[in-house]
């Protein structure tokens, strides 16, 4: 019996978190740039609850992950586990990661998904860049367990 | 880079086009089971046009700024359209009439819980295995052999014990984070040091907490294949395993650390506990025998290094006991299961459930290997035939 649920599992929670990253900086961006997206307005809200649930999960496993390798990280799966360990390595690693998300944390990140400020919404999309990249490193494991490699 | 995304949304929603184009042809063909497995796929196709679509019309926008990500779209939409492609069109484009017994078995299974009623399901093939997914149907994996008998279709119950954590997930992951907690205060050191050899034991106590959550998925998983199948899964998935490989008895230490599953002959042992507990204390004992005399013979040494130990017992009983209570699955019903009603039962056209079904080829597997391929043959086609079962 192989753990492919796992997998997939994972790897569809990265591309609906991908998705929403998208959707939500699109509509951003034609805000600040255009000042107009009425349209996208709704699906970007969705967007905003999907990433603000999700990292309130995360800042959990982030918080556990923190106190060191000694402490286990519980209840949560693998792929998640890696996920919270990957975003530590990030907040670290200043060279890459220098946006308000990896600076500040996941709980900063929540005030800006909300915020209506010129300011916090550029900051926002700096995190949700630098978010996008992050996933999309990690789910390299699951996609080649998924989709295999040609 | 605008040129290059309108080529490759282009080109998918072509793609897209033409596999909706055979999937509606395959539709006449298709098994009456998997019906709304085609429909799902059908709406997905839809969904996989309009976001090509959105794309495109993302590109018209002429914004610069948003290029990177309808790049990253168009990434998540050639994902989504290969994962399609690759694993959920085959089962309507290559169905089958023979895909009917696993098909109509899973549908049964999936109609035992509120929650999975409607959740549609497919077959393919490969070892056993599923996506359990609660917005997606659940596939299902079987290897091609064992998808025209019945001696394996007990395993499926294990499989749907996925998609009943998925159902329930909050609710089960905390009652695992109970379980690590227990088994992080057994594997506490009486004294306490501070240096480099504390230190990592303390490294080495994390990762086999850690490892405990696959491990309680995957006996919640084997709990709710007993609980749903009776002995008959108990004994399908002995005999599935027991002569695979060495590693189904034993695993060098290092190899356990965040192991997907449990040492076989440990789910084996955890499992015939809990066959025991449910009153079939003979069939326990020959689940734990047949193991012991295979590992003899193999002169392995059962050694779990500190990953289990008896004294995790009580609590691991506790914790799969609680989760079955919250999965509330379909349990087996004594008629089902018991051997001296299993002998009245001559033919498959008084059938109650596929679980009794299934407890009766292995009791007939067990009884008259000679004459169980001729029974086993009829015994298919009553269950096809049965008009009462979904």
């Amino acid at each position: 019996m192989s753990v492919q649920w796992l997998a997939v599992q994972s790897f569809q929670q990265n591309q609906d978190l991908l998705t929403a990253i998208n959707k939500l900086s699109i509509h951003l961006r034609l805000q600040l740039e255009r000042n107009e997206d009425a349209e996208r307005a709704g699906e970007a809200n969705k967007a905003r609850e999907m990433l603000s649930s999700f990292f309130r999960e995360l800042e959990t496993l982030v918080n556990d992950t923190e106190r060191g390798e000694e402490v286990p990280v519980l209840g949560a799966n693998p792929r998640l586990r890696e996920l919270a360990r990957s975003f530590v390595r990030a907040k670290r690693n200043r060279r890459r990661f220098r946006s308000s998300l990896f600076r500040n944390g996941a709980g900063c990140f929540q005030q800006l998904l909300h915020s209506k400020t010129k300011e916090d919404r550029q900051a926002l999309l700096e995190s949700l860049e630098e978010l996008r990249v992050l996933v999309e490193e990690h789910m390299h494991v699951d996609a080649e367990r998924v989709l295999g490699e040609i | 880079m605008r040129d290059i995304l309108r080529q490759n949304n282009a080109d998918l929603l072509r793609e897209i086009g033409l596999l909706r184009e055979r999937l509606e042809k395959a539709a006449s063909a298709i098994p009456p089971e998997l019906q709304p497995f085609q429909g799902w796929i059908i709406s997905f196709c839809d969904k996989l046009q309009a976001t090509a679509l959105q794309n495109l019309r993302n590109l018209n926008l002429g914004l610069d700024s948003i290029l990177p990500n309808i790049l990253s779209d168009t990434q998540v939409l050639t994902r989504n359209v290969r994962l399609f492609n690759q694993r959920l069109v085959g089962p309507v484009l290559r169905a089958c009439e023979s895909d009917r017994l696993c098909l109509k078995v899973l549908r049964w299974i999936h109609s035992t819980h509120s929650l999975t009623q409607q959740i549609p399901m497919a077959l393919s093939d490969g070892d056993f295995a599923s996506w359990p997914q609660l917005d997606w149907p659940t596939i299902y994996f079987m290897p091609p052999s064992a998808q025209h008998r019945l001696l394996y279709l007990p395993l499926f119950f294990h499989e749907f014990g996925h998609l009943l954590y998925a159902c329930h997930e909050p609710e089960m992951d905390e009652l695992v984070k109970a379980l690590q907690k227990e088994i992080t205060q057994f594997l506490e050191p009486r004294g306490q040091r501070d240096d480099r050899h504390a230190q990592s034991e303390a490294k080495r106590r994390s990762v086999i907490v850690e490892t405990w959550y696959e491990w309680a998925h995957e006996l919640f998983c084997d709990g709710i294949g007993f609980q749903m199948a009776g002995p008959a899964f108990a004994y399908s998935f002995s005999m599935y395993f027991r002569v695979l490989m060495r590693d189904q008895y034993h695993i060098r230490a290092e190899e356990l650390e965040h192991r997907d599953h449990p040492v076989t002959w440990l789910r084996i042992r955890l499992l015939a506990d809990r066959v025991r507990r449910m009153g079939f204390e003979a069939d326990a004992k020959a689940l734990e025998d047949t193991w012991s005399k295979i590992a003899a013979t193999m002169g392995v040494v059962e050694d779990y290094y500190g990953f289990y130990s008896d004294e995790f017992l009580p609590s691991i009983r506790q914790a799969i006991d609680d989760m079955l209570v919250e999965a509330a699955p379909r349990a087996f019903e004594n008629q089902e299961v018991s051997a001296t009603e299993l002998l009245l039962l001559d033919s498959a056209l008084t059938l109650s459930s596929p679980v009794q079904l299934l407890n009766k080829a292995w009791r007939k597997f067990l009884d008259d290997e000679g004459g169980y391929t001729a029974w086993e043959k009829n015994a298919i086609e009553g269950l096809l035939n049965d008009k009462t079962l979904i």
